[in-house]
């Protein structure tokens, strides 16, 4: 594909929607989630957690999230 | 976010008959947006037989005593939003009956869609919108106006 223009920054977004069931969006989820676990994989602690809301799911989740982070940063800082 | 397990975990639960509708950002990346995701979101039917189907399609996929952890008890009653951490702990899977006071199972509207030849239920466009649209994080909010976009939605 060549060099194709738009007059707005959201007219770009629309391109990257795919047919649902389309083999290719099926190729393409696939592959975006394995680039994403290979550029930062998450590693949660296994088992069940329960939750009286969804608030409080992805306040744990956050707690996650920032523990990762930081030990991603402890390993870059590590290695120099 | 596993793809092949993704795919395995709803192939089951189609298998075993479990009474589900997936929504969160898998199902926006079945509705056509490719994304990154750490977890698969479902609303499961309240009853206590659903929610040993779908213990039963878990086990059929994980070998882990943890499963038994999630009980009716609990989804049908204090802790209807349970997360699920499998032993390869590479992503979640969060399992809801209700969602705050807004969303209960039978309020979401799903339709079938392809995933790698398994049907599954997914939210519906609207469905989906109509969840993230309130939401605080803002990955969701780029979603639902994502989604009213491509789907022509009326803005709500």
């Amino acid at each position: 594909m060549g060099v194709r223009k738009f007059r707005d920054v959201s007219e770009m977004e629309d391109t990257l929607w795919r047919v649902p069931g389309d083999p290719e969006l099926l190729r393409a989820i696939a592959s975006t989630w394995a680039f994403a676990d290979r550029i930062l994989p998450r590693r949660f602690p296994p088992g069940v957690y329960h939750h009286r809301s969804i608030e409080e799911a992805k306040e744990l989740k956050e707690r996650w999230g920032d523990a990762d982070f930081n030990a991603l940063q402890e390993r870059r800082r590590k290695a120099g | 976010m596993d793809y092949e397990l993704t795919r395995r975990v709803l192939a089951e639960f189609e298998r075993q008959g479990v009474a589900y509708v997936v929504f969160g950002a898998v199902a926006v990346n079945l509705q056509g947006l490719a994304r990154a995701t750490e977890d698969l979101d479902v609303f499961v039917a309240p009853t206590r037989e659903n929610v040993e189907r779908l213990k039963s399609a878990l086990r059929a996929v994980f070998s882990d005593p943890h499963i038994d952890e999630i009980s009716a008890d609990d989804l049908l009653g204090e802790y209807p939003a349970v997360q699920y951490i499998p032993p390869q702990g590479g992503f979640h899977i969060d399992i809801l009956t209700k969602l705050g006071d807004a969303f209960r199972y039978e309020d979401l509207d799903s339709e079938k869609l392809d995933l790698g030849g398994v049907s599954v239920n997914v939210a519906t466009p609207a469905t989906l919108y109509r969840m993230k649209k309130g939401t605080i994080r803002l990955k969701d909010r780029a979603d639902a106006e994502a989604l009213r976009r491509r789907f022509r939605l009326p803005e709500e």
